[in-house]
This record gives structure tokens, sequence and C-alpha cells, in this order.
């Protein structure tokens, strides 16, 4: 892919492509394997880290998406299978979502035929679960991850950030996070293993809800 | 796609692990008439919960009897106030397609791996449920592929009719302590900036607002790469208070705080500790001479 289509495509997703352009890409799209599955991925995996509900901008890449590919005819489709699943799960997905999964099984279809040559048997049974690491504290000067990771200190100098008032800061830090990784940050604030916050009030606060 | 993935209400429980804990929390998520609302309890300890509504979020301590509101503002949104997954990320995240995978839960599921294309964020492999396209699992990875943060749901029941109390905290409001972090004011510039941010970072935010335990309103800016974030915390020296210097975290967020031009500087986010040092470091008053732009290339390990 060339960094003139990776602009477009980038412009396209952020919705500045103009009309004719626009237009040349979706042609393209139609077409280009490569292409549609670069789309259809970014379209999904950014709708997903910003799918929290008052994101509407993923609604417009969804549907800027859906319209790109609605003449693509379905390749793979049928290797989408219906899940058998929780009752709970099932009869809450139900209709309400059935139309917008024909749609999310496109994406994902053209995702597996654009980039996975075993098709519609190249379903992985089970995921091997790695075990969770501790955050590396430093890479080293190459920026390459060393080989081995030793647990840093949860504080590393005497005078490192208090932890109630690290918990102050994560709070106010929150609302901004990715809602992906929010949910993470989220967690950490109500976990018992965390510090307590600290109990001052800043100035000027009414001490009332 | 995007109705499911907007406009999704659900009850459920997930498991945050990490190297130092686990926890089980409670979510409920309501999205009704555009109002988002949302309720995590932590299930294994003394019952803390987290409700937000909309920009607002209140954190509910019984064991300290205290709560804390915090507001995010829609101040001085330079880029917006939420990370944008935009095309320019590619030179900065590779998205991969995994594959489709069964998680004993929930069925098939499609996976997809974000990894980072240098050291100063991290990666996310995820696991998106093909009826919902809930991402009902989702792995943080270092540059290397290490896990250090998985978050995975054992619950999901949509609901669409969940009714207000659902979010009403279970302890008694009544006998809590309130503090407010809350914004106090609009910049129409920083005071301060950052004379040097990892390849792909922007300035998203940028304001003043209270912040429990500091004496006075601090500088907050909000650095993001459209998926990871940095929250930058400006503070006036206070009188006894010893400055501070090092690295903390829990889980997958870290914080780094130093000491530039007399201020407290503390950088806090979900990426590795040497982003954090590299932005608080680099951070310098508005009015002091431009000596680096943004993203210096020679830091970039790509």
């Amino acid at each position: 892919m060339t960094d003139r289509i990776k602009e477009q495509l980038s412009a396209f997703l952020d919705g500045e492509l103009p009309d004719p352009e626009s237009a040349l890409l979706v042609k393209r799209l139609e077409r280009d394997d490569e292409l549609r599955g670069a789309l259809s991925r970014y379209s999904l995996i950014g709708a997903v880290l910003r799918s929290d509900g008052d994101v509407p901008a993923a609604r417009q890449v969804a549907a800027r998406v859906s319209a790109a590919i609605a003449k693509e005819p379905f390749r793979g489709v049928s290797f989408i299978r219906v899940p058998s699943r929780g009752v709970a799960l099932r009869a809450a997905a139900g209709l309400a979502v059935a139309a917008s999964v024909a749609i999310g099984a496109v994406l994902l279809v053209q995702q597996t035929g654009s980039q996975d040559p075993a098709g519609a048997e190249a379903v992985v049974a089970r995921a091997e679960v790695p075990p969770v690491q501790p955050v590396s504290d430093e890479l080293d000067g190459t920026g390459t991850p060393p080989e081995i990771y030793v647990t840093p200190p949860a504080t590393d100098t005497p005078a490192g950030i208090p932890p109630a008032e690290f918990a102050n800061y994560l709070v106010a830090h929150y609302g901004y996070a990715t809602p992906l990784v929010r949910r993470s940050v989220g967690a950490g604030i109500i976990s018992d293993d965390d510090p307590s916050l600290i109990e001052t009030a800043p100035p000027g606060d009414p001490n009332a809800p | 796609m995007g109705a499911a993935l907007n406009n999704a209400s659900y009850v459920g429980e997930f498991v945050s692990e990490s190297a130092e804990r686990t926890e089980r929390l409670a979510i409920t998520h309501r999205v009704r008439d555009g109002v988002v609302s949302e309720r995590l309890v932590s299930l294994t300890g003394h019952g803390r919960e987290l409700v937000r509504e909309n920009d607002e979020v209140v954190v509910y301590l019984p064991d300290q009897k205290l709560a804390i509101i915090e507001r995010r503002s829609g101040r001085s949104d330079l880029m917006g106030a939420l990370p944008q997954f935009e095309g320019r990320m590619a030179s900065w995240y590779k998205v991969d397609w995994v594959g489709r995978e069964t998680l004993d839960d929930f069925g098939p599921t499609a996976v997809v791996a974000v990894r980072p294309l240098d050291g100063y964020r991290f990666g996310y492999r995820l696991w998106i449920d093909v009826d919902s396209h809930m991402p009902v699992r989702s792995d943080l990875a270092d540059g290397s592929g290490r896990v250090i943060e998985r978050l995975r749901f054992t619950k999901l029941r949509f609901d669409d009719n969940i009714p207000d109390s659902a979010f009403e905290p279970a302890v008694d409001r009544r006998k809590l302590r309130w503090v407010r972090q809350s914004p106090q004011s609009e910049e129409e510039m920083p005071a301060w900036r950052a004379a040097q941010v990892p390849p792909g970072f922007r300035l998203s935010v940028s304001g003043m607002q209270a912040l429990a335990g500091a004496g006075s309103p601090v500088n907050h800016l909000v650095y993001s790469d459209g998926l990871a974030t940095v929250s930058v915390f400006i503070q006036t020296p206070e009188p006894g208070k010893a400055p501070m210097q090092g690295t903390t975290r829990s889980g997958v967020a870290s914080a780094f705080t130093t000491v530039v031009d007399g201020h407290q500087v503390t950088a806090v986010g979900e990426v590795p500790p040497r982003t954090l040092k590299f932005i608080a470091s680099g951070l310098r008053p508005a009015a002091a001479p431009a000596d680096a732009t943004p993203a210096a290339a020679s830091n970039r390990h790509d």
C-alpha cells in the first residue's frame, strides 16, 4: 500500500476526504483486498476501542465503512456461525442486534478473506492463556524490550508519589483514558489492594455532593 | 456494527488481572437517550464503587467513608477529549487480524492484535464477540507481546431495560464525606506545554482543576496518540511539602513525578513508565522558548 493510499485511507476514516476522492477510493476498495482489509480492521478496532456509547464518531466510521463495502460480494460469509451460547447472552443479544451483527460479520469475514488463507477453517480452537507479567519499568537504550523483565518496585524512590496521591491522580485521569483501558483504570481505583485515597478536600470544596 | 457497539446496555462481571492483583468486578452499563451510565463495583473487597454518568464520575469508598466526584471537562478541546482511532495511528500501531477463537464463556470471537511500533506505548489483543461486537476479553501487552494486564468478562447479559436504581450505590451516601475534583477554568492557551513528546502524541486537553490533596488548582494537560492517554498535572509547590521524584504504578497505570522549574510535574497514564518520564521531564512553562518540537524522530524505535 503506498503512502498516498494510506493518506487517503486516513482522510477517509477521519471523514476528511473530498467526495470525488472518496468515490475513487470506494471503487478501489471494491477490488483491493488489502486496502479493504486495512479499512475494516481500523474501523473495527476504532469502534471497539471507543465503544462507550458516547462517541457518535464511531457510528459515522461504521456507516462509512458499511457504505464502502456495501457493493461487495460477501465472500466467505457462510463460515460465520451462529454460536451456541448461554441462554442469557443469546436472549440478550437477540433481535436487537441482529442487523448490526450482519454488518459486523461482513467486516470480519472480509478481514479473514483478505488475510487468512485458511479461510473458514482457520478457527483457533482455544486460546493459550499466557501469564500476566509485571510492567517493565524501562526499555533498553535501543528501545528493544529486554529479554527478561524484573518486577520493579511499586515506588522506585523513597520520595515517590504517596499511594493516596497516586489514587487521586488516577481518578482525575480516569475520564480521559480510552474506554477499553478505562475499566482497567477504574478497577485499579476501586481495588482494595490500592492505596487509600487522600482525604483532604481541595480548597473551596463545597464538601457536598 | 455501530449500533451494537454504541448503544448496547448490559450487565456483567469481569476479572481484571495484573501481576500484582486479581480483581473481580461487576459492571452495569446503560446507554439511554445519549446518556451513558456505568457502575463498577468491586466484588473482592469492601464494595468500593465507581459510578459514571457521562462526564461525571463518583468514586465511593465505604471503607473510608469517602466519596470523590470527578468531572471531566469539555475545556479547550484541542484534539477531541476522547481518544480517536485515526488513520494516522497506523504509524504508531500495527493492527493485525489474528483469527477466530472460541472462548468458553462466549463462544466464537474475532481476535485482533494492535501492536505498538515503538516502546512508548502498550499493545492490545482483543477478543470481540461475533454476536454483540463486545470486546469480551482484552490483553494489554508490552512491545514484546508480554501480557501485563488482562480483562475478561465472565458474565454478560444485554438488557435494554436497566432501571435507574441499578446505578444507585449500595453505600449510604449520607455517611460519606464528599470531595470534588472539578475543572475550574478553561484555558485558551496552555500555561505549560511539553517540549518533547513521543511520536504520535498530541495535546488534546488543557485546563485547571481542583485535585484532592492539592493546596491549589492544578494545571491538567492530556496527551494522546489516539489510543493511549497521558495526563500531566502541574502543581505549584506547597509550603512545607518536600518535592517528589519517582515512579509509582498500579496495574496498567503508572505515574512519574518530578520537579520542573520549581513545580511538581506528575504524568499518569496507561503507558510504559519511560513514556511518562519522557513527557514529564520535557514539560516547560509556555512562556519558555521552544527548544524542541513534539515527537523527536530520533526517539522513535520502529
